[in-house]
């Protein structure tokens, strides 16, 4: 039998196919199922074609057809976000392979092919864990600037609050520390750099953001690139730390930022000096031309 | 399937020399009254069964002639997109003569060795007693409980398969089913990965063809692809090696100029039979194109569908999910 359906000109209405596995995105807030009754509402599934698996609870009535994707159909970046979540507990013992991400999805119900979406050297599932924890560092910041704007914290000064940002931060890969050093290298792999680099220098806005860094002139770029170093540098002090609980790798993480504020007031120091050496200069090259009757006026 | 190497020889096809077949009728579309001989969908089988059991002895040597042994980079290329972890349950269809499914089988082998070396590297503190049980259990699982079943309709291919499996000493994890992909005899949800090499083309039934939506689709390869999705579990991969279309127009010309000058001789030369070639090559001509194959598995239920051309579109594989 020939199939039917309009799906190739209505792309998103493929999601509303018997997919066996992309769920209802209500699914997960919802507990009692809608009624069947609302299935004679759109297409029904071509002839010849079983779905073996409904998904779970039956689908919404829809009074249009085709065009209006469906807000209950989770898409399938959604899918892959929970396959990648799911898998981020099998790293610790695989790594951050396509083994882990296969693990994860057969948590999920799903076969272990499903890690073919992947690429094989698991740089998605790096990513994808990258930008949890920034998103996460995110809402901590948030949190306590809300805090500080109710006037139940203390507003911290700036070296204490971009200590305790990076600090925040790297903690989250503690659980990972083992095969945080192979993930490293893949996210410098050509292919990753853009995207590695554009979460990295993301995550260091955002804490100079919510340290309260308004500046719009050239200072914009030390300040980032300045954090961007300390960052990095105590990641690596961190990779090969075995001090008990970090220690080590708070110290120099104190002692880098402490360097990049002394930096800055010598900056600040060496441009009024050197303003006040200009100014100097001029006079005495005024007073040397009065000297010489250059400035008369005849 | 042994074509290998083909391409479409329209030049070929259009003489009126050799053996008339319904395929030119139908290259010319609603024209199949032209007088050439027409076929029973029935009469087609047999005859498409006859090729393959002429040709199952002298398949891999006239694949191997054909293709100067490329053909054997293209299916690694396939196993290694595949990329099976240890486990895996796989569906080899069309696969007679098991190439693909002894790919499989040393790719999962390779890496089922390096897991237990890994794990071996963190059992650096064990107790005695607990290394002596880790070696029980992981001692007879080389293949780490992966399986691959091939499922071939032509009960020669699958002879000489088996007598391949037995010469090379592959019997772990291996079976063999006589099956037709338009019907194959499992369960819903079962395998891991589908995988179906040079053998999607021998599934189209040229004289039945609809003209649906103006483009030439027939009901059994959209068949195939719909019992593809059902025995896949969720989550499932479907892979599908196959000839496919050269957009180069260079490389168009001397593509079709090697199948037209080479192939038909060596098929009489290796294998004795000329008709068995010149219907391999033209069902190459008749099939699908890439971008059109790819609509046809959307259309059977999977997702995130994708090709990968391999030699400027010579060969093409075909990746879709169920999901």
């Amino acid at each position: 039998a020939v199939v039917s359906k309009g799906s190739r000109h209505y792309p998103p209405l493929r999601a509303l196919q018997t997919s066996a596995v992309l769920r209802r995105a209500s699914d997960e807030h919802k507990k009692a199922p809608l009624t069947s009754s609302s299935q004679q509402h759109f297409d029904s599934p071509p002839a010849g074609h079983q779905p073996e698996q409904k998904p779970q609870g039956s689908r919404p009535s829809y009074t249009g057809q085709g065009g209006q994707e469906s807000e209950d159909y989770e898409s399938e970046e959604q899918l892959q976000h929970r396959i990648l979540t799911a898998a981020l507990e099998f790293v610790p013992e695989h790594g951050w392979t396509a083994e882990a991400i296969a693990e994860g999805a057969k948590t999920l119900g799903l076969s272990v092919a499903a890690a073919g979406m992947f690429h094989s050297d698991g740089s998605e599932l790096i990513l994808h864990f990258v930008s949890e924890c920034n998103s996460k560092l995110s809402e901590l910041l948030e949190k306590e600037q809300k805090l500080v704007q109710l006037g139940e914290a203390e507003k911290k000064p700036i070296d204490e609050f971009l200590r305790d940002a990076v600090e925040a931060r790297l903690r989250m890969l503690i659980p990972y520390i083992e095969k945080w050093p192979q993930a490293l290298s893949v996210l410098l792999l050509p292919r990753n750099i853009p995207s590695s680099l554009n979460l990295l220098t993301s995550m260091i806005d955002d804490i100079w953001h919510y340290a309260g860094d308004q500046s719009t002139d050239f200072n914009w770029y030390t300040r980032r690139a300045v954090l961007t170093g300390i960052y990095n540098t105590t990641e690596l002090v961190m990779m090969q730390d075995s001090s008990p609980g970090f220690e080590d790798t708070w110290r120099f993480l104190e002692n880098r930022v402490a360097d990049a504020m002394t930096m800055s007031n010598t900056a600040s120091q060496v441009q009024s000096t050197g303003e006040a050496v200009v100014q100097g200069l001029m006079g005495a090259a005024v007073t040397i031309k009065n000297l010489a009757g250059l400035n008369q006026r005849r | 399937m042994a074509a290998v190497l083909l391409c479409r020889c329209r030049a070929l096809l259009s003489r009126p020399a050799g053996a008339p077949r319904a395929r030119r009728g139908l290259a010319a579309g609603p024209e199949m009254h032209f007088g050439f001989q027409t076929v029973t969908e029935e009469e087609r089988r047999e005859k498409i069964y006859q090729v393959f059991e002429n040709v199952a002895k002298k398949y891999d040597v006239m694949n191997d002639s054909m293709t100067l042994g490329i053909h054997r980079v293209w299916k690694d290329i396939l196993v290694h997109k595949m990329n099976p972890c240890p486990g895996t349950l796989l569906l080899d269809v069309a696969g007679g003569t098991g190439d693909i499914a002894f790919r499989f089988i040393n790719y999962v082998r390779s890496v089922r060795k390096r897991q237990l070396q890994r794990k071996l590297k963190h059992h650096q503190n064990l107790s005695w007693q607990e290394i002596f049980e880790s070696y029980q259990k992981d001692e007879f699982n080389s293949l780490g409980d992966s399986q691959v079943v091939v499922c071939d309709i032509n009960r020669e291919m699958l002879k000489v398969g088996k007598q391949k499996a037995q010469h090379l000493g592959y019997s772990e994890g291996l079976s063999w089913v006589l099956g037709n992909a338009e019907e194959l005899p499992f369960d819903d949800d079962k395998f891991d990965v589908y995988t179906i090499a040079f053998g999607i083309r021998n599934v189209t039934r040229i004289d039945l063809v609809l003209l649906y939506r103006s483009k030439l689709i027939t009901p059994a390869l959209s068949q195939a692809l719909q019992e593809a999705y059902r025995v896949l579990k969720p989550g499932g991969r479907f892979l599908c090696l196959e000839f496919s279309h050269v957009s180069n127009p260079l490389l168009s010309r001397l593509y079709d100029l090697y199948s037209f000058q080479v192939i038909p001789v060596l098929g009489e030369v290796i294998a004795g039979d000329w008709r068995s070639y010149q219907y391999l090559v033209e069902s190459i001509r008749q099939f699908p194109p890439q971008e059109e194959l790819k609509a046809m598995i959307e259309d059977a239920g999977f997702f995130k569908v994708d090709y990968e051309n391999l030699n400027f579109g010579i060969v093409a594989i075909h990746s879709g999910f169920k999901l």
